[in-house]
C-alpha cells in the first residue's frame, strides 16, 4: 500500500512563503483562506533571540480525527493515504473544524471574498470555479496533481526545495531516499509535529542545522510542539483587510 | 471514486473551445533574479504559473518566488493603467481623463518639440528603471534619447546601489561570484545582506548546499536579527554605521596573526607600489625615468632595486620579491630626492591603531572583542570565504570607506576568484552581461548622461564633474519609465524640480504615486506581455522574456511608444528605430562581445542559455585567472574607459587623488556613518534601517492583493525597551517623525532588533500608511566630493545615503 507523505527540512526552509502562495494559486483559494501556511517564530531576549520558521499544511493523519468526527461521512482516505474533505457531501458542520488539532481545516462562515474586479476573467472564469463555497476545505496534497503524475504545487515551488514528496512505502522513492540520506549525512531523523495528539500524521519534518536555531539553543521545545509555535508571534500578523 | 471529483484546486472540465498553451518565458522586474517561469495560459488568459525549473546545470532548479508567482495579480489587478490619460487638475490631483494613443502621443510630441527648439534636446531627461534587466525595450527608450539627443540618468547611481567602494578598488561598481558558486563556502558572511528575503530563487546555494551538503559556518552581521539570520550560525547585532571599525579591526586581527596572502597581494594589487611623502602621489616610472606617467614602480627585493609593474598583464617575472614595507630615499630624474613608502605600510599604520583593536571596536559596534577575534580568524583560515555585501551598509555617504574596508579584509587573506571565494554585492541590476551598445547607441552616438542628483538638486554642484553637461536652461522634460522615484526618500525635492518643468511623462503598467503626479500616464505592458532580452548577475543564463500573452487592455509595448514618439518628433530618423524586439536581440548578440559569442537567436528560443564565462563564475574570473589587468570591462563602455580611475590596473587601496586627499580617505580609514549630520540630527535617538521585504520588489507589487492578503500594513519594528521608554505596546498606531517630517504606522514591538534601532521595510506607498508621507522622513541631500573626481555613468558616479537617517518614535495622538 502506498503512504504518501510530505518531509518539510527546516534546514532548507527560508520561511519565503512561496509554498503558501503556490497552493492559493493552484487551489483557487479566496482572501484569507490558506492551506499551506509559514509559521514565523521568534524565541528568546535580545540579543539571545531566534528565528525559525515552520511551514504547516494538512498532515493527511493515519488516524485522522477529522474522517471519523464527520457526521456526514464526507470526509475520505484514499488507498494511497490522502485525506479529501468530498465537497459534495459536506454540509458544513465544523466538525473537522474542531477535531483537528492541527488547525489545518478551514470552513468560512462568511461569503467568500476575493481579489480582484468581479468582471476579471482570470478570478471570474478561471479561479473561483475550483472551489465550493460553504463547505470544509483543506490541503488535498493537490490530489488532482498527484493523480495526473505530478508533484504537489507547494513542492515544485518551494525555491529551495525544502519540501520532499512521495510514497514512504517506496524505498525507491524520493522522500524515502532523501530520509535515509540525511540519516546517514546530517544524522537527522524525521519527527512529526504533535506527535502525542497520536493521529499518526503523515507529515514529517527533519531539524535545522544552523546553529542560530530555537532548538539548538535548548531554550524552548518550538519544534516539538506545535502550540508554542501557534502561540508565539506571527510577526505578519494585522487586521483584517 | 465517486466522492472525489469535486477536490479543490480541480478547474471543471473544459470545454473544447478553450485553446490551453504552455509557454515557457522570464521575468524581468528588478530584484534581477531573472527566473524561468512556465506560464500556462487559457484563452489568452495566464491561469498558472509555475517555476520551469530547466536550466541545464540542475542545483538552479527551480528558480522563482511568491512574487513572480503572483505577478497575476498585477497583471489583472486593480491599479492597472488601461488607457491612456492626460491630467485635468494640477499635478498630483489625480484627475484624468482618458485618452486614445494618437491624443497622447501628439500630446507629448508637440511639447518635446517646443522644448527642443527653445532649450535644446539635453533640457529633456529619460529615466528608466532598471536598464540592465531587460535589453530590449528599455534599450529602445535609450536609443530614441540618444537619437534626439535627450539627457539619460541612469537609475543606478540614484538609487544608490553604485558600490563606490568597489569602484574606487577595482574599477567597477560591483563584483559579483554567480551564485552557484555560494554552494562552495565554509564559511560564510552576510554583511548586512539578507538573501532569504531579497534573494530567494538563489537561497538554496547557502542552506541546501553550503550549510546541508557542507556544514559551511554562515554569519550575519545586521542589527536586526534578520530573516536570514535563522539560517546562521552567528549573529552580530551590530551598532547601526559601524559596519567599517569592525571590518578594519578583523584587518587588524588578520594582520597580527599573519593569515596575509602576500603572492595574492603582490600580484593583484597596489600593495607595493610606492607613494610620495612630497605630495602624496604614487611614484610613476616617468619621475625616475623608467618609463611614462602611466606606468608604476616598485622596490625588488632580489634585485634590490626599482621594478617597473607590467601594464600588459598582471604577471610579474618569476622571483621578483616586491617590497610591502620599508620606506627609502629614491632619486627622482629631476635631481630632487624624496621619501617614498609602499602603500601596504601606509595601509598597516591606519590599521595597526589602537583605536582599531578589537577591545577598542567591541565598543564602537557592540560586538565582543573575542567574536570580532573568532570571526576574523575563522574568515581567514576555515576557507573557502565568502562575503555578501547587502545595501545596508552601502546607502550610506561613507558607504564607499566601508566596502574599502571590507575589500581589504578579503584582500588581505586573498579570499577572491575561487569558488566560494568572492565579495559579492547583488546590486548590480546595471551589470550587462553584454555589450548592449549596438542597440542602444546607433552608430556610437550616446545620450547625454546626467545623474538623476542633479536633477533633483534642481542644479549642479559645485564640485560636478566637468564631464557631465549639465543643460544650459535646467531640464524641461521628465520621461520616466518602469520607475517610481516618488516612492523614494528625496520625493519632497524630486516634486520640487517636477515642478519646474513643462512636461512629466510617466511609463507603467500600475497607477504608481509617480505616475499620480505626472502630466500624462502611457499604459505599459507588464513583463509577460511584451518581448525582451534578460540577464542577471546572480546566475549566468542570457533568457528570451516572451509576449506569453499580448499587451493587455490599451497598453502598448515601449518599443512601439518610442517608435511613434520618434515618428513626431523627428521623422527623419524614425528608419533608426524600425526594428521588431527580435532584430534587436540579433543585433545584440551578433555586437554583444566574447560572452554571447555563437549565441543566437534560435538557441535562445528553445531554453536558457549559459554565457561563455567561467564555470561557476567566481568575479574577477579574468583578472585572477588570465592575468587581465584590472578593472572587469563595464559593459556598455569601451575598453579603456576605467583606466582613469584605476590608473595602475591592479586592486587600489591607496587612492591619490587631491580629493582623498583632504578628505582624509587616500586609504580606508573608518567614519562614523552618522558623522556628517549636524549636532541635532546626530542626537536623535534612534538609526533607521530600511530593508528590502520578501513582499515586494522596491515598490512593486506594494498594491498587489494577493500578496497584501499576508502582508496587511506597514509596522515599524521596535526594541521592547525601546518602546517601553515610550508607552508603546505591539499593534499601537506609532508616529516615526525627525526634522524633515513624520508618518504614521503600526508597532511591531520585537526582540529580534537591536535596541536604538527600529526597521520600516522599504517600498510602502503613502495610501497604506495610517497618515503622512512615508518619504518625508529622510535624510539631508548631499553629494560626496570623492564621488565627482570622476564620471561614468553608473559606473563612477555619485551614490546614495538613505540609510544615514535619524529619528524618533511615539505613539500617534
Amino acid at each position: 500500500m502506498p503512504r504518501l507523505s510530505m518531509l518539510i527540512d527546516l534546514t532548507r526552509c527560508i520561511g519565503c512563503d512561496a509554498c503558501t502562495l503556490a497552493c492559493k494559486q493552484e487551489n483557487g483559494t479566496p482572501f484569507d483562506t490558506f492551506f499551506a501556511r509559514v509559521l514565523n517564530v521568534e524565541v528568546g531576549t535580545y540579543p539571545d533571540v531566534k528565528r525559525l520558521y515552520i511551514p504547516v499544511l494538512c498532515n493527511h493523519c493515519d488516524d485522522a480525527p477529522c474522517l471519523k468526527s464527520c457526521p456526514n461521512k464526507a470526509i475520505i482516505r484514499r488507498p494511497d493515504g490522502i485525506v479529501l474533505v468530498d465537497q459534495d457531501r459536506c454540509r458544513g458542520t465544523g466538525a473537522c473544524v474542531s477535531a483537528c488539532p492541527y488547525g489545518n481545516i478551514i470552513l468560512n462562515r462568511e461569503p467568500d471574498s476575493w481579489y480582484l474586479d468581479e468582471d476579471e476573467p482570470y478570478e471570474k472564469d478561471f479561479v473561483k470555479a475550483r472551489l465550493k463555497p460553504n463547505v470544509a476545505r483543506k490541503c488535498t496534497y493537490c490530489a488532482h496533481r498527484v493523480d495526473q503524475g505530478l508533484k504537489p504545487a507547494c513542492v515544485v515551488a518551494c525555491p529551495t526545495t525544502a519540501r520532499i514528496f512521495g510514497d514512504l512505502e517506496d524505498e525507491a522513492s524520493d522522500i524515502s531516499q532523501y530520509v535515509a540520506q540525511e540519516r546517514e549525512t546530517t544524522q537527522r531523523k524525521p519527527f512529526h509535529l504533535l506527535e502525542e495528539a497520536g493521529t499518526k500524521p503523515a507529515g514529517c519534518y527533519l531539524g535545522p542545522m544552523s546553529k542560530q536555531d530555537p532548538h539548538t539553543l535548548h531554550q524552548t521545545d518550538a519544534i516539538g510542539d506545535a502550540k508554542t509555535a501557534e502561540m508565539a508571534r506571527v510577526p505578519q500578523q494585522g487586521a483584517k483587510k | 471514486m465517486a466522492t472525489r471529483h469535486q477536490v479543490p484546486g480541480r478547474a471543471p472540465t473544459k470545454s473544447p473551445s478553450e485553446k490551453v498553451r504552455v509557454v515557457r518565458t522570464t521575468d524581468s522586474p528588478n530584484c534581477t533574479g531573472a527566473c524561468g517561469w512556465l506560464a500556462t495560459v487559457v484563452d489568452d488568459v495566464i491561469v498558472d504559473l509555475k517555476p520551469a525549473a530547466d536550466y541545464p546545470c540542475q542545483e538552479y532548479n527551480p528558480r522563482g518566488c511568491l512574487r513572480g508567482m503572483s505577478m497575476t495579480h498585477i497583471i489583472y489587478g486593480p491599479d492597472r493603467i488601461h488607457t491612456p490619460r492626460i491630467r485635468e487638475g494640477a499635478r498630483g490631483e489625480n484627475k484624468w481623463r482618458d485618452v486614445s494613443w494618437d491624443e497622447a502621443l501628439d500630446y507629448i510630441a508637440t511639447r518635446m518639440i517646443k522644448i527642443r527648439d527653445e532649450h535644446g534636446p539635453e533640457s529633456m531627461l529619460l529615466f528608466n528603471q532598471v536598464v540592465g534587466t531587460g535589453y530590449v525595450q528599455k534599450g529602445a527608450q535609450v536609443r530614441t534619447a540618444a537619437l534626439l539627443g535627450m539627457s539619460f540618468a541612469t537609475a543606478y547611481d540614484f538609487n544608490g546601489d553604485i558600490s563606490m567602494g568597489f569602484t574606487q578598488t577595482v574599477g567597477i561598481d560591483c563584483v559579483e561570484c554567480e551564485t552557484k558558486s555560494w554552494a562552495h563556502c565554509k564559511t560564510a558572511i552576510l554583511w548586512s545582506s539578507n538573501i532569504f528575503q531579497t534573494r530567494i530563487p538563489d537561497a538554496k546555494f547557502l542552506t541546501t548546499y553550503a550549510k546541508q551538503r557542507n556544514n559551511c559556518e554562515i554569519i550575519s552581521i545586521d542589527p536586526r536579527c534578520s530573516q536570514t539570520s535563522k539560517g546562521a550560525d552567528q549573529w552580530l547585532p551590530i551598532n547601526p554605521g559601524t559596519d567599517g571599525a569592525l571590518a578594519l579591526s578583523m584587518c587588524q586581527v588578520v594582520l597580527e596573526a599573519g593569515h596575509v596572502d602576500w603572492a595574492f597581494l603582490q600580484k593583484n594589487t597596489d600593495m607595493c607600489t610606492l607613494v610620495r611623502d612630497d605630495n602624496g602621489m604614487r611614484l610613476r616610472a616617468s619621475d625616475v625615468g623608467m618609463g611614462t606617467d602611466a606606468e608604476f614602480v616598485a622596490w625588488d627585493k632580489s634585485s634590490d632595486g626599482p621594478f617597473k609593474l607590467p601594464m600588459d598583464s598582471l604577471r610579474l617575472p618569476d622571483g621578483i620579491e616586491l617590497a610591502f614595507i620599508g620606506a627609502r630615499e629614491v632619486l627622482l630624474q629631476n635631481g630632487q630626492r624624496i621619501k617614498v613608502t609602499p602603500v601596504f605600510e601606509l595601509i598597516q599604520q591606519e590599521v595597526m591603531q589602537p583605536q582599531y583593536s578589537p577591545e577598542a571596536v567591541a565598543k564602537v559596534c557592540d560586538i565582543p572583542a573575542e567574536t570580532i577575534r573568532s570571526v576574523a580568524i575563522r574568515y581567514a583560515t576555515e576557507r573557502p570565504s565568502s562575503i555578501i555585501i547587502g545595501m545596508g551598509i552601502n546607502h550610506r555617504l561613507h558607504g564607499d570607506l566601508t566596502i574599502r574596508s571590507v575589500l581589504l579584509l578579503a584582500t588581505l587573506v586573498g579570499a577572491h576568484g575561487r569558488p566560494g571565494e568572492s565579495v559579492s554585492i547583488y546590486s548590480g541590476q546595471h551589470h550587462f552581461r553584454l555589450d548592449v551598445s549596438p542597440w542602444w547607441f546607433p552608430g556610437g552616438k550616446r545620450p547625454n548622461s546626467v545623474p538623476m542628483h542633479y536633477f533633483v538638486l534642481g542644479e549642479p554642484t559645485k564640485s560636478i564633474n566637468p564631464k557631465i553637461k549639465f543643460p544650459k536652461n535646467g531640464f524641461k522634460a521628465l520621461i520616466v519609465s518602469h520607475a517610481n522615484p516618488l516612492v523614494t526618500e528625496f520625493s519632497a525635492p524630486l516634486k520640487r524640480a517636477i515642478d519646474n518643468l513643462d512636461l512629466f511623462v510617466a511609463i507603467d503598467f500600475s497607477m504608481t504615486p509617480t505616475c499620480e503626479y505626472a502630466d500624462i500616464v502611457l499604459p505599459a505592458p507588464t513583463f509577460w506581455e511584451k518581448v525582451d532580452l534578460v540577464g542577471t548577475s546572480c546566475h549566468p543564463y542570457l533568457q528570451i522574456q516572451q509576449a506569453v500573452v499580448p499587451p493587455q487592455y490599451d497598453s502598448r509595448t515601449e518599443m512601439w511608444m518610442m517608435q511613434e514618439i520618434l515618428k513626431r518628433v523627428d521623422p527623419e530618423k524614425a528608419a533608426m528605430l524600425d526594428y521588431t524586439e527580435q532584430d534587436a536581440i540579433r543585433i545584440m548578440l551578433e555586437g554583444g562581445g566574447k560572452e554571447v559569442e555563437g549565441i543566437t537567436l534560435e538557441q535562445l528560443e528553445k531554453g536558457p542559455v549559459r554565457l561563455k564565462v567561467h564555470d561557476p563564475e567566481c568575479g574577477l574570473d579574468e583578472q585572477l585567472h588570465e592575468d587581465k589587468l584590472f578593472p572587469p570591462r563595464a559593459y556598455p563602455f569601451p575598453e579603456g574607459a576605467q583606466r582613469e580611475f584605476l590608473k595602475t590596473g591592479r586592486m587600489e587601496f591607496y587612492k591619490e587623488e587631491d580629493i582623498f586627499q583632504k578628505m582624509g580617505e587616500t586609504i580606508p580609514t573608518f567614519h562614523w556613518a552618522f558623522e556628517h549630520l549636524p549636532r541635532s540630527a546626530q542626537e536623535m535617538p534612534l538609526a533607521i534601517v530600511t530593508p528590502h521585504s520578501k513582499w515586494r520588489v522596491h515598490s512593486t507589487h506594494c498594491n498587489n492583493p494577493f500578496l497584501r492578503n499576508l502582508n496587511r500594513k506597514p509596522v515599524v519594528e521596535i526594541n521592547p525597551r525601546d518602546a517601553a521608554q515610550r508607552g508603546i505596546n505591539d499593534g499601537d498606531k506609532v508616529e516615526i517623525y525627525n526634522e524633515f517630517g513624520a508618518y504614521e504606522l503600526w508597532a511591531l514591538v520585537t526582540e529580534t532588533i537591536k535596541p536604538g534601532v527600529v526597521c520600516v521595510d522599504h517600498g510602502w506607498w503613502d495610501r497604506y500608511l495610517a497618515s503622512g508621507k512615508y518619504h518625508s522622513v529622510h535624510t539631508y541631500q548631499k553629494v560626496k566630493p570623492t564621488h565627482e573626481a570622476y564620471f561614468l555613468p553608473a559606473v563612477y558616479a555619485p551614490g546614495q545615503h538613505w540609510k544615514d537617517t535619524r529619528v524618533d518614535v511615539r505613539r500617534a495622538k
